[in-house]
């Protein structure tokens, strides 16, 4: 096993008594694209957020690098070397897409709270800006308005943005959610080169299809609590995993494939 | 400087003859024109500091007006206390700042407390501005040996500043300085930050800023523009009463930033500009019938007016105009080939 970044032991969380996430004890290795997996409402977005600190768990703990940070806020976890994205696009619409991945350079680059330098001035911010925009396939359209692009353009940039801040590990959101068919593909591309240089990406999916080839590994969440983990093949053959999802339709083509 | 780089031969033109005329004005114009001409100036910029708050953090401030006020006091104070000199202006600016600058910290440690987002904080947030803003208000009013409570407190100004032409380059002078250094701050790391942050905070978070603590240098800049221009007003008027420190006060100021429109900078310019000869205009029209003295009444018909018509302000309503004229000249160009 490789180096472990994030851990999570017994981690769990309730909304008025309802589990949403329930002692979950998972670890997520490094350099391996991992992927959480689980049908609608399984808890993954609440276990990402319980991970990179946007909401506080009622039990278990979180370890970064073998550091707990349980109790540490979104902002120290990300200074620490964690991205990640959002199920919804998040990005800053009044603003342009330059100014979106150039914003981002900043807070990584860390100049401090200049209040008198036009920030133009800072011509690496602006070089490396662009070269981001090209690897996110966006650099026509770096004059554009956040808000004018395409929802597909828009995960593109909040990519783009996250990639900026050079994260160890990057927790991505269902990147390709609402997303039109044709561009699926050219933002596995993007992902791969993401993770070629050197950023561990961390999935969450309930379409089985996209994933499958990506991952190294899979972990099934289901109704708040781990089910099962390993890579792809066996996982998705694994009758246990099988019988969870039945009824459950969201993996039905993975039966079918199984 | 950037300047060169940013504007055109064109706009470069314009502005030069703009600040020709409007050099040449008090040569032309009487006492009541230059008056308010100063009036203007200096209340673009109270109102830009507005803006930066509402347009560019996205930050809505019921108490601007105790910066604002507290200059104007500053100097009104001073002059009766310790004389009317130059030293003591420069006094009353330098208190001006630190007082400016440490309300703003106050204020924005109370109101900019981590924990909880959303419409509700928002207006709890502005209601708790407000009642900061009232509580100096309230203190103004009641600490009378030194503000004269209520009745207001008039004073002399240094033999400098007694000339209104004299005042009026003065004023216009603090105009422009002002506008280029807040220009520079929105067009800083720091000012682009807060854009950010007024456009999605939790996001601004997750890319790794504290946007508490930007929101706090927000806040100071603004103050401390707000309490120069104040400080100006006070020199201007030669009289300062509790209404400066009001809740009105403020609402001026967002009238101003409204009406020219918000998150432009130069928009709280034509925004004075317009909102206070109006003013003066309705103020001319007693004589016809009392009910123009309640010029307060005609702000709100306008206020409505603005916000229904044109959500941008007059600046906004340039840009649409033209765009559209782009667009057209880019459709006869298509259909030319």
């Amino acid at each position: 096993m490789g180096e472990i970044l994030i851990e999570t032991k017994d981690l769990g969380i309730s909304f008025g008594g309802h589990k949403a996430v329930n002692k979950v004890s998972i670890k997520l290795e490094k350099d391996k694209l991992t992927t959480i997996l689980g049908p609608n409402g399984a808890g993954k977005t609440t276990l990402f957020n319980l991970i990179s600190g946007l909401l506080e768990p009622t039990e278990g703990q979180v370890f970064f690098k073998g550091t707990e940070i349980t109790s540490l806020s979104p902002l120290q976890r990300i200074k620490m070397g964690m991205g990640r994205s959002f199920q919804l696009t998040n990005v800053f619409g009044a603003l342009t897409v330059f100014e979106n991945v150039r914003l981002s350079l900043q807070s990584k680059a860390e100049i401090g709270y200049k209040i008198f330098t036009d920030h133009r001035r800072f011509s690496e911010l602006n070089e490396k800006t662009e070269r981001i925009l090209e690897e996110v396939l966006l650099f026509e359209r770096k004059d554009f308005l956040a808000s004018e692009l395409s929802h597909g353009e828009q995960r593109k940039l909040e990519l783009g943005m996250v990639m900026a801040l050079e994260p160890e590990i990057l927790l991505l959101d269902e990147p390709t959610a609402g997303m039109a068919i044709e561009e699926v593909p050219v933002m596995i591309e993007i992902m791969k080169n993401i993770q070629k240089s050197g950023t561990t990406i961390i999935l969450i999916e309930h379409k089985i299809d996209m994933v499958k080839s990506l991952s190294d590994k899979l972990i099934i969440i289901v109704n708040g609590k781990f089910l099962t983990e390993g890579d792809p093949e066996t996982v998705s053959k694994d009758p246990e995993v099988l019988k969870a999802y039945l009824g459950g339709g969201v993996l039905d083509e993975l039966a079918a494939e199984g | 400087m950037m300047i060169t780089k940013d504007f055109s031969k064109k706009r470069l033109i314009i502005l030069a003859l703009l600040l020709a005329g409007l050099s040449v004005i008090p040569h032309v114009s009487g006492l009541s024109t230059i008056t308010l001409f100063s009036r203007i100036f200096i209340m673009a910029i109270y109102a830009m500091s507005y803006d930066i708050l509402r347009g560019y953090m996205g930050f809505i401030n019921l108490g601007h007006a105790m910066f604002f006020g507290t200059g104007a006091y500053a100097v009104g104070v001073m002059f009766r206390n310790f004389g009317s000199t130059l030293p003591v202006f420069l006094i009353a600016i330098v208190f001006s700042v630190v007082f400016s600058s440490i309300a703003a910290f106050i204020m924005g440690k109370i109101v900019f407390r981590s924990g909880g987002k959303g419409p509700v904080v928002v207006v709890a947030g502005a209601m708790t501005t407000l009642a900061l803003g009232e509580i100096v208000r309230h203190t103004a009013e009641r600490w009378r040996s030194v503000t004269m409570g209520a009745d207001g407190l008039s004073y002399r100004i240094p033999e400098i500043f007694s000339n209104r032409i004299l005042f009026y380059y003065y004023a216009l002078i603090f105009m422009i300085v002002m506008t280029l250094v807040l220009r520079q701050f929105v067009l800083s790391p720091t000012g682009r930050v807060l854009m950010s942050i007024r456009e999605n905070e939790q996001r601004a978070e997750f890319l790794g800023y504290d946007t508490q603590k930007y929101k706090l240098i927000g806040l100071q800049v603004a103050g401390i523009a707000s309490g120069l221009s104040g400080v100006m007003f006070g020199v201007l008027n030669r009289f300062a009463n509790t209404e400066l420190l009001s809740v009105q006060q403020t609402l001026n100021a967002l009238l101003m930033t409204l009406v020219g429109g918000t998150g432009t900078l130069y928009g709280a310019i034509i925004g004075s500009g317009f909102v206070n000869i109006v003013q003066s205009q309705l103020l001319n029209f007693r004589s016809v019938h009392p009910v123009f003295e309640r010029w307060l009444l005609f702000f709100g018909a306008m206020y409505v007016i603005v916000v229904i018509f044109m959500p941008r302000g007059f600046v906004g309503l340039y840009y649409t105009l033209t765009d559209k004229q782009k667009a057209k000249v880019q459709k006869s160009a298509v259909g030319k080939s």
